[in-house]
């Protein structure tokens, strides 16, 4: 809203080019960047916050299978998290804990922990149309790629902004572009659009259930579906999520990925 | 016996004979060098046989069989969900077809063991109906071929072999322990537990580098998957019958999804024999034989240039003895002739020779091969096939037929030079 009132001051000048016109030219272009990039950390704090607790469902459907998850997940930042499976029984109890760059899968079924390497980032979490490589580069985001606000304005009755994410020239990234819309009034985002580096979109992830949980206002339900399978689909739906809840470095260790099932 | 046309042929014939042996240091050395170029040419011919017979044993015995099939959904995307039900199996197995069958299963899995991980591509067996199809669970270096599931600390412990390479770069030996970790059928984590029982020797490079072989109900625990299999391999009693024995199966597929329909997703079924299966195999051997033939040429061909060398000579030393001959009424077609049955019996020499230690030599090659084990205790990767260091002849007896003449034949073309020279001598400058 800040942006839309220099708009308006911008507006409100005579016509002659003069020097204050300049002046608001020239300050409003880091502002629209600084906008950007307060869009993005915004996006990403968006489930997470300092801590956090949910509880939320996944429901896979491909031609194979379908599937459904129950789940109980903690988060510390963005670089800590920890996902344990509730339902069904079969899975009970499996898990997996993401420290920064590392994901390790607990598997009670053989009371093992194993790592997983680089080669398998691709691979799909859970059977679902999410991969590892999402649960890591999640927390890289505004390191990864360059965000610029490249519309704004009402689409399909709504006032949004459009946030268009290009990888920087050495991020170790999957994706060519990836397009975000987020409403204006509440700052939630409504879709996600993923291209790959020829620039044929991939996937889309569209967010929805919009609820106000304390100060945050949040989507509660967000479903991955990939293009080229259009009858396939991945949607997660948060139950219940508390912030800001007492949790330290220490919950998310190797030691208790094993002990908490 | 009054023909004297028959009179002169015999005459001829003796005489000719002596004439080999006027100089036989010369004629025994012309006799050696197109003997040892047909032994050559054996040996090769047998060595070249034995590698194409060992190249289909090992593309067929220890791994492939001689005919596979599966759904084209599997063929073209390794598919785990295309699958050919159990129901197809037992009515294979029902038939009066003469083939022993084995099913297979398939899937990639991450593999971690002690602080290492790494993907791995897990095949599963019927241990009992694999032994009839093919080598597989005897090929192996280290260890056992045991499929029965142990106890341990209240945990299954499912028996697998590992490639060689796989178990170098995890370091793996019998009864090392083994993490294995899928997407099962069903979507789920797919995990067990399991314990290396033997290392394979080398069989494909791939399956070497990152082969796990388990047994179905072992496949079937990590994966949760019930419906059916990969892959059937099918063995012939007779390998020259395949073609015959594909369309068999083709009908009798045909027939059987009327019975139970396969679902669409998965694709028609496949059949496809051992060349088709492996291509580089298919075309080394036709090639084979092409290579035979013209490194026959060569062998031979320049073997027959002693040939010529001898007779030209031969001819030069006796050029007064021909003028006279043509100066009291024999015709030059004549002595041609008695030239020509001179290379003859040369050949014929050098051929009966060449044959017999050829042959002994080629048989020891058959029974005993040349054994490079101390160099390659593994054996060699050639064109995706694992061979034994062992390398093996075979001999087939028509081939040292075909060799011998083939030898004669160019022998007698090359003896036609020096006979030109005799249609041209006159007598009064030759007396």
């Amino acid at each position: 809203m800040q942006h839309s009132k220099i708009l308006i001051s911008i507006k409100t000048v005579s016509s002659p080019l003069s020097l204050s016109t300049l002046l608001f030219l020239i300050f409003s272009l880091p502002v629209k960047a600084m906008q950007a990039d307060e869009l993005v950390r915004h996006i990403d704090s968006l489930w997470r916050g300092t801590t956090s607790h949910a509880f939320m469902t996944m429901s896979v459907k491909t031609q194979r299978y379908q599937r459904n998850m129950t789940m109980e997940a903690w988060s510390l930042g963005n670089d800590y998290s920890l996902v344990v499976i509730q339902k069904p029984i079969k899975d009970r109890g499996i898990s997996t804990l993401k420290v920064e760059q590392n994901i390790w899968n607990y598997l009670p079924k053989i009371n093992r922990v194993t790592k997983v390497p680089s080669s398998m980032m691709s691979g799909s979490w859970m059977g679902s149309h999410f991969t590892n490589d999402d649960l890591v580069k999640e927390s890289t985001f505004e390191q990864d790629y360059d965000s610029t606000i490249t519309f704004e304005g009402l689409r399909n009755n709504q006032n949004i902004y459009e946030l268009t994410s290009i990888p920087k020239p050495n991020a170790a990234v999957v994706w060519g572009k990836v397009v975000m819309q987020i409403t204006q009034s509440t700052l939630a985002p409504i879709k996600g659009l993923y291209y790959d580096e020829d620039g044929h979109l991939i996937r889309t992830l569209t967010f929805d259930q919009i609820q106000k949980i304390g100060e945050r206002i949040i989507p509660m339900r967000m479903t991955l579906q990939p293009i080229d399978k259009p009858s396939e689909s991945t949607v997660i739906l948060y139950n219940d999520i508390q912030f800001d809840i007492p949790l330290t470095k220490n919950f998310f260790s190797l030691r208790n990925l094993k002990q908490r099932h | 016996m009054n023909n004297p046309v028959f009179n002169r042929l015999i005459l001829l014939q003796f005489i000719a004979w002596r004439n080999i042996w006027r100089n036989p240091i010369r004629s025994g050395l012309t006799i050696s060098a197109l003997a040892g170029g047909l032994i050559m040419l054996i040996l090769y011919a047998a060595l070249l046989e034995g590698m194409s017979r060992q190249m289909v044993t090992y593309a067929t015995d220890i791994s492939s069989s001689h005919l596979q099939m599966h759904r084209s959904a599997y063929i073209d995307n390794q598919d785990i969900y295309a699958t050919l039900p159990w129901s197809y199996l037992t009515a294979f197995e029902d038939s009066s077809l003469p083939v022993k069958i084995a099913p297979r299963l398939y899937a990639a899995a991450l593999a971690s063991s002690k602080d290492n991980s790494t993907g791995v591509m897990i095949k599963a067996i019927d241990p009992q109906r694999e032994h009839h199809v093919t080598k597989l669970l005897s090929h192996l270096r280290s260890g056992e071929a045991s499929f029965e599931p142990k106890q341990k600390n209240a945990l299954t412990h499912y028996p697998v072999l590992v490639g060689a390479q796989l178990a170098r770069n995890l370091q793996l030996s019998p009864g090392s322990e083994l993490v294995l970790v899928t997407q099962a059928i069903d979507g789920s984590i797919g995990n067990a537990i399991f314990e290396v029982t033997g290392v394979l020797k080398p069989l494909e490079p791939n399956f070497d580098r990152m082969g796990v072989l388990m047994s179905i109900k072992a496949y079937q625990s990590l994966m949760y998957q019930e419906d059916g299999f990969h892959e059937l391999a099918i063995k012939a009693q007779n390998i020259d019958e395949l073609n015959t024995l594909q369309k068999q199966l083709q009908t009798q597929i045909t027939h059987l999804q009327k019975q139970t329909p396969l679902d669409e997703l998965g694709g028609k079924v496949i059949i496809r024999n051992w060349k088709e299966l492996n291509p580089p195999v298919a075309d080394m051997l036709e090639l084979s034989g092409t290579m035979l033939l013209i490194v026959g040429l060569i062998v031979i061909g320049l073997a027959s240039l002693g040939m010529i060398n001898t007779m030209l000579m031969s001819v030069h030393e006796r050029t007064h003895e021909f003028g006279t001959l043509l100066a009291i009424g024999m015709k030059a077609r004549w002595i041609l002739l008695m030239v020509v049955i001179e290379s003859f019996y040369l050949a014929l020499i050098s051929a009966v020779i060449g044959s017999i230690i050829g042959s002994v030599i080629a048989k020891q090659f058959e029974d005993k091969g040349i054994d490079f084990s101390h160099m390659m205790p593994d054996g060699y990767d050639w064109a995706g096939v694992v061979f034994e260091p062992v390398m093996k002849g075979y001999l087939i007896p028509e081939q040292v037929f075909q060799a011998s003449l083939l030898m004669i034949l160019l022998t007698m073309l090359a003896a036609l030079i020096p006979s030109w020279r005799i249609v041209r001598l006159k007598p009064a400058e030759v007396i």
